[in-house]
């Protein structure tokens, strides 16, 4: 038997109902589901960061350059599931070549591109330049040169041009949020826009995506916050954590609402597919979407966050339920992207049946992978931190 | 210009710098890399147009074979492979209608016809099919049929010759002891021109009745209705499937 025949074979036994006969194979798997937690990340980690400087929550200031930077990391590794799942990224740069301005996917790299060169490297080089500067002065050898290099050999470091910088970076940060917003929110959009499905196809689809990536890039930056606090054996700034997971508690409040309100607004529509999509959430994905997205990943932390909140309890104590609550809550993302992704290929276009996903361990689309370009972003960010320290103590006086 | 340029921050020079290098890198790409036909038509190279319509034409089409071997096309046209093209069978011909001395193939043994013919759920009721496994192993398939006449060497005598996925679904219901002509009755023409010929199928109720009213003299066990109340404005096939009556309505 074929090896394909042979991986196929082995579905047969997990299809119930009629499905048609190429809906036995997802096309989009995990690397897909990888693709929009990654870019999730990255939005909701610059939105924190924006929080400081155009709403001015000064308690978050330990975590700005550092969410500056995980967004940046994140951001790096975003497109590598997309050009794992496709092949061919020797030719990905024609995208931006000869643009086609009718496909929302080939306009990714526009986005992306925007995102990266207009938002993201300009607000960091702009945040950082001074201490680059600074830094360089001070150090020798290859560090002096990289930093010197990196502040692209600037000298000017005086008030005004300072001020400058400040203002430069409040500006961005304000075209940085729409941004943010349109990096995520297109990939809410390419579900939203596939009418054919109509597991997918749904005007709310960007706007849940947009908050989910909020509540994400808070929990994951109330969890790097900590590890990296811990690492440098410092202590965590109480009104730093507390804001954090404030701020995480409101989002997934209306990440929340606007999912019930999504399911509420199917549920009255019954359209022909609500019999199909009730026995795939009370079946195949009931683990993944009421257990852990909703349960784990929604109700505990939720919970947890409250009445830590709510109740006087020691601040040690506080800590580790809200490093546990953004734990789960990461799990309770990835989960919501596993459902939109993989949910959306396992009912057959028929309403009739469900088909079935088997992950595959080695080979381009296979689990290794996938892991591999989810831990990519952590040493990116680890190399990052080393070259542009973010810590209030690096920055110079 | 040179005024209005002293005058811009020095971190801002270096942007603006940066940027114009990347506007000039990226019209130099596309100015090396996109194909000068590029867009002449569309998202593609203009030029694929005609290296496509340039390449070599293998097809002749039917309509050239017509004209030298008219006495096989008659056949042909007037039998069920009417609307299989001669190329279908004997390949690409434009080079034999160029020079006769290079001949056409034929199909001698059975793997091309069981492409159509080969027994397979999906494919429509009627449409002949056989399992090439169990149907005469070792002859080719023309030492019976005629390719460009092919009727069955002599007419079925079972439905299943081409009714298979009824015949197969029905083999394992409750309905597999009762004959096809039970409840069809078909003309012998049927056999031989089988869309002008249907047969027929039960008109009324009474005959679904006859095993299934509750007063009928049948033995035990078969599934009994009360006619009269039970759905009455529909004959029994609307919505009962006969051949398989244990599946859904």
């Amino acid at each position: 038997m074929e090896p394909t025949t042979h991986h196929l074979y082995s579905l047969f036994h997990e299809i119930s109902g009629y499905i048609y006969p190429n809906e036995i194979e997802l096309h989009w798997k995990l690397l897909i589901v990888i693709y929009p937690y990654l870019t999730g990340l990255v939005a909701g980690a610059f939105i924190l960061a924006s929080l400081v400087k155009v709403f001015n929550v000064q308690q978050l200031k330990p975590t700005y350059r550092m969410s500056l930077l995980t967004a940046l990391a994140f951001l790096i590794a975003a497109p590598l599931p997309l050009l794992a799942h496709l092949g061919h990224p020797e030719k990905s740069y024609e995208i931006f070549l000869t643009p086609n301005t009718t496909s929302a996917m080939a306009m990714f790299g526009f986005v992306y591109a925007w995102y990266l060169g207009a938002v993201l490297l300009l607000e960091i080089w702009l945040d950082y330049r001074r201490d680059l500067v600074l830094w360089a002065r001070k150090e020798k050898g290859v560090k002096k040169w990289l930093h010197k290099a990196l502040s692209l050999f600037s000298v000017d470091i005086y008030d005004k041009a300072v001020r400058f910088d400040k203002k430069f970076v409040k500006i961005i940060t304000i075209i940085g949020i729409p941004s943010a917003f349109l990096l995520h929110g297109y990939v809410g959009f390419l579900f939203g826009s596939i009418k054919a499905n109509p597991w997918w196809s749904s005007v709310l689809m960007p706007i849940v995506f947009l908050f989910s990536a909020i509540v994400s890039g808070i929990a994951l930056m109330l969890i790097i916050y900590m590890i990296v606090t811990m690492m440098k054996e410092r202590t965590v700034d109480r009104a730093c954590l507390e804001k954090l997971a404030s701020f995480m508690f409101y989002a997934m409040i209306v990440d929340f609402s606007l999912e019930i309100l999504d399911f509420m607004h199917r549920i009255y529509e019954s359209e022909e597919s609500i019999k199909i999509l009730a026995e795939l959430v009370s079946g195949k994905l009931f683990v993944s979407l009421i257990v852990i997205q909703l349960l784990i990943g929604m109700i505990i932390p939720l919970m947890a966050i409250a009445g830590a909140k709510l109740f006087k309890i020691p601040f040690e104590l506080k800590k580790i339920v809200y490093f546990v609550s953004a734990l789960l809550v990461q799990f309770g993302i990835f989960s919501t992207r596993w459902n939109v992704v993989i949910g959306g290929q396992l009912f057959s276009k028929s309403f009739r049946g469900l088909t079935a996903y088997k992950m595959e361990f080695l080979g381009l689309e296979g689990l290794m992978v996938s892991l591999a370009i989810m831990i990519l972003p952590l040493f990116i960010l680890w190399f990052l931190f080393k070259v542009l320290p973010p810590w209030d103590d690096a920055r110079n006086p | 210009m040179l005024k209005l340029w002293k005058k811009f921050p020095g971190q801002l020079k270096r942007l603006i710098l940066i940027f114009l290098l990347f506007v000039a890198a990226l019209m130099t790409a596309r100015h090396f890399l996109i194909p000068h036909d590029y867009g002449q038509y569309g998202n593609y190279r203009g030029g694929s147009v005609h290296e496509i319509a340039n390449l070599e034409v293998k097809y002749a089409g039917q309509i050239v074979c017509v004209d030298c071997h008219d006495d096989i096309a008659e056949i042909k046209f007037a039998g069920y492979h009417k609307n299989v093209a001669c190329e279908v069978c004997h390949g690409p011909g434009a080079a034999h209608v160029e020079d006769s001395d290079i001949e056409l193939t034929s199909p001698r043994g059975r793997d091309l016809c069981i492409l159509c013919h080969e027994y397979l759920p999906s494919r429509p009721t009627g449409f002949p099919q056989i399992v090439s496994e169990s149907h005469n192993r070792v002859k080719p398939c023309i030492s019976c049929h005629d390719p460009h006449d092919p009727v069955p060497p002599e007419a079925p005598k079972e439905c299943s010759a081409c009714h298979g996925t009824i015949a197969r679904t029905k083999s394992h219901s409750y309905h597999a002891d009762v004959e096809c002509v039970y409840c069809h009755q078909a003309s012998p023409e049927h056999k031989v021109n089988p869309r002008e010929n249907l047969p027929s199928k039960p008109k009324t109720r009474d005959f679904c009745g006859k095993c299934h009213a509750e007063d009928a003299d049948v033995e035990f066990g078969i599934p009994r209705v009360d006619m009269d109340a039970h759905e009455k404005r529909y004959v029994c096939w609307q919505c009962h499937y006969p051949h398989l009556p244990e599946a859904g309505q």
